[in-house]
């Protein structure tokens, strides 16, 4: 009875939150609290993703900028020499992203521990390099998107938020559900199973390579999605913008300081972390530009020495 | 038939040969006894037949299909279920979510290996402890769950290295039970066991290794009199002294 009363209150936790988020846009009209909810979306899906791959299956990535990255510039890139549609590209980033994945996971699943996130910031970096000396690419300069009609299918809007609004969170609520699902599916039980010990897995049945090798993909997978968005929410698009070593450390930081392994972990971390970032930078900003990152550090050793589950864990100690 | 045969498997690290061409045979159903003194080679020849260890020459044939070289996660597939001398516990997962790990090789349904769990957490008793972490159980508890996830798979053969080490007499009573009830579900047992007195009662058969080699094979009765097992476990000195009485 206990725990059908739960589910209950869990149920209607949930409906009023969603209910919230979906009319937020009516009650906050102005520009700058939608921007910050939108950015709210962006980093916890970003974060989501990484949790699949970092959080569940305890794979270090400080590479997951690449994945942003190849979202980004796929769709651009189709958009601006074949016209191809930002939605379209959307899935063609993805699926890059997912091949990416599987070719950077081959050699480097084999690296353990400190050194896999050794690798992954290695790739990170050339990947970055190589992007700034590629000329057709747009190079260090960068791409500016086109400006389009405004509307659904050109994935652009410029007299509001709103629709990016909704379109961010229909991406985080669809991410957010997956990870629901594939932590009580089988591959939930997987990844967590190879965090916790490599020889315990393997001697229960677990193909260890396959199962990081598919965390991997579903990670990079929605990595990408949040890529495509970013371009089309910005309309610029540039090395330093997409795939920075910083972004890929941010993406982690925000899942572990809301709480790694857990559904809304992430969402936590984000739902602190970016208005803590968006505000300093206002009220901080031009010569202070670096005291948000200082808050984040503060944050980071005090999570770290006082509370290694996140914030997640203060909430499941308060049930 | 037998379901398991060791054949002439050697194992080297570097110029130690850690098992130098042993072979065993098991049959269905029965209980054999794998003893030897440290550092005999018994965890390193149960690593080689569940897929941990490649070893360098030697045949490994689980009812009547070569597993030579299988990687330790189809092994599992195949029937094969093992256990760890040092626990191998997923510390952040609930007891019961350990156990479930073990399941989804049989079956994808979460509601289906869920309920299979439940079984085996009563079976061997550890149904009170479900929602304990795993980092927050006795000894006794660890080694007791780590033969509970094993058998999550639906073996038909299980391996336990060193299940009773460690454990006081009431514990080590209990986990026998537990062993005597999967000898009545059919299941063919391997034990790995540094102590005699607890394999000696159980077995149908012991298995002695000594330096890496199959010294002795025979009935518990007739193992505890067998001059080169007192040599390997008491030394020359001892056996010496034995005689001249």
């Amino acid at each position: 009875m206990d725990s059908q009363k739960g589910n209950w209150g869990k149920i209607l936790f949930l409906v009023v939150i969603a209910a919230f988020l979906l009319i937020f846009p009516a009650l906050f009209t102005l520009p700058f609290p939608q921007h910050i909810m939108i950015m709210i979306f962006l980093y916890a899906t970003l974060a989501q993703s990484w949790n699949i791959i970092g959080g569940y299956a305890g794979q270090i990535s400080l590479g997951h900028a690449v994945y942003f990255g190849a979202g980004a510039y796929t769709s651009t890139l189709l958009l601006m020499k074949w016209g191809v549609s930002p939605w379209l590209g959307m899935l063609a980033g993805a699926g890059l992203a997912v091949g990416l994945s599987q070719i950077i996971g081959y050699p480097c699943f084999r690296l353990a521990g400190h050194y896999f996130a050794i690798a992954t910031i290695a790739i990170g970096e050339i990947t970055q390099i190589g992007m700034v000396n590629w000329k057709g690419g747009g190079g260090a300069v960068g791409l500016y998107l086109p400006i389009l009609e405004e509307s659904f299918a050109n994935f652009e809007f410029h007299t509001t938020k709103v629709p990016y609004y909704y379109i961010a969170l229909g991406i985080t609520a669809i991410t957010f559900f997956v990870t629901y699902l594939i932590e009580r599916s089988w591959l939930g039980f997987y990844f967590r199973a190879i965090k916790g010990d490599l020889d315990a897995a393997r001697s229960l049945g677990i193909n260890i390579p396959k199962y990081k090798s598919i965390a991997l993909a579903i990670s990079a997978f929605f990595t990408a999605v949040c890529g495509t968005f970013y371009a089309q929410y910005v309309l610029f698009i540039d090395p330093e913008s997409v795939l920075p070593l910083m972004l890929s450390i941010l993406i982690c930081l925000v899942a572990i300081l809301g709480g790694v392994a857990t559904v809304w972990g992430p969402f936590l971390g984000a739902l602190v972390l970016v208005p803590l970032s968006e505000f300093t930078r206002t009220y901080l900003g031009g010569g202070g530009k670096a005291i948000d990152l200082m808050i984040y550090g503060a944050l980071i050793v005090l999570i770290a020495r006082f509370q290694a589950e996140g914030f997640m864990g203060w909430i499941k100690k308060l049930r | 038939m037998a379901i398991l045969q060791v054949k002439n498997l050697t194992k080297r690290f570097g110029g130690l040969v850690a098992c130098d061409n042993v072979s065993i045979d098991l049959e269905e159903g029965e209980i054999v006894g794998l003893i030897g003194p440290n550092g005999a080679g018994k965890t390193t020849l149960f690593n080689c037949v569940a897929g941990f260890y490649p070893f360098d020459s030697g045949q490994v044939i689980f009812e009547g299909q070569d597993i030579t070289l299988l990687p330790a996660d189809r092994i599992c597939h195949l029937g094969i279920a093992r256990t760890f001398q040092v626990v191998k516990t997923f510390k952040d997962m609930t007891v019961l979510e350990n156990l479930m790990v073990g399941g989804f090789v049989r079956s994808l349904s979460t509601r289906k290996v869920y309920r299979e769990a439940l079984e085996i957490l009563d079976f061997t008793g550890l149904a009170e402890k479900k929602n304990m972490r795993g980092s927050a159980l006795t000894m006794a508890d660890k080694k007791r769950l780590e033969m509970a996830r094993s058998l999550m798979t639906q073996p038909r053969l299980l391996m336990l290295d060193e299940a009773m080490a460690g454990l006081n007499q009431k514990e080590t009573q209990e986990a026998l039970e537990v062993i005597r009830r999967l000898h009545e579900k059919k299941i063919t047992l391997l034990l790995v066991e540094h102590v005699m007195e607890v394999i000696m009662p159980i077995s149908h058969r012991v298995v002695v290794l000594d330096y890496g080699k199959k010294i002795a094979e025979d009935v518990p009765e007739k193992i505890i009199d067998n001059e080169e097992v007192i040599k390997a476990y008491l030394g020359e000195k001892y056996h010496a002294a034995r005689r001249k009485n």
